[in-house]
């Protein structure tokens, strides 16, 4: 009982930490703070606008495979891997 | 694929959507508020003779007269625009324009010809453009070329 609350635990944690970045990354660089991130340059792109348009899908893709990967290794930690 | 890898790739896309639907709330309310820009004048304006461009970023406004009436046109509708002739004691008589045709052109019969015959073809003029989600000011003068 006491390892399923942990185990649940973690879990929400890894869940806030993925919504955290979720929030962050699309809705605070993509619009809060897309003009001080537009002085940066990428590639020719500006910052800001590259976050809204791009990199805020390839941070959701890379988070997919972090929280999987990340719950595979709790998954292990607990004995209920499949 | 485990379960995990399914879950998160079966959330990340609502995630996507609900963050674009917020973005587009967002930015909807920004462009509400009130913003005001000045209009500047590029080079040397010359309201008579149909060379005068007052630019802010993208919106660009072009003031002519032809026999009396003066025009503004603009590259955005505007929702109204109010010119102002400013006298020696830096006060502007408004001239409130009326659309013609098309949000695009705003006109009214104004004095100017008559003002820059005796102010040594020199006027200061004014403008008040209002489009939605903002107001675009200028201040500049117009010079009869010799």
């Amino acid at each position: 009982m006491e390892n399923e609350k942990t185990y649940w635990s973690e879990n929400l944690r890894l869940i806030f930490i993925c919504l955290t970045i979720w929030f962050v990354v699309s809705y605070g660089f993509g619009l809060l703070l897309v003009e001080p991130l537009n002085a940066i340059r990428l590639g020719g792109y500006k910052l800001g606008f590259w976050f809204a348009q791009q990199g805020s899908i390839y941070t959701f893709v890379g988070l997919v495979f972090w929280y999987s990967a990340k719950m595979n290794q709790l998954d292990k930690k607990y004995n209920v891997e499949e | 694929m485990n379960k995990h890898t399914k879950l998160a790739i079966l959330v990340a896309p609502i995630l996507a959507v609900v963050g674009y639907i917020a973005a587009d709330y967002y930015s909807e309310y920004q462009a509400k508020q009130d913003k005001i820009f000045q209009l500047v004048s590029d080079r040397h304006c010359d309201v008579l003779a149909h060379k005068c461009v007052l630019k802010s970023g993208k919106f660009q406004v072009s003031i002519y007269d032809e026999a009396g009436i003066t025009t503004v046109n603009a590259t955005f509708p505007l929702d109204n625009a109010t010119l102002f002739l400013v006298d020696n004691h830096n006060q502007g008589k408004s001239y409130p324009l009326g659309m013609k045709d098309s949000p695009y052109y705003w006109q009214s019969k104004t004095p100017l010809r008559l003002l820059l015959e005796h102010n040594d073809k020199t006027q200061k003029m004014r403008l008040i453009a209002s489009i939605k989600g903002g107001k675009y000011l200028a201040e500049f003068y117009t010079n009869q070329l010799k």
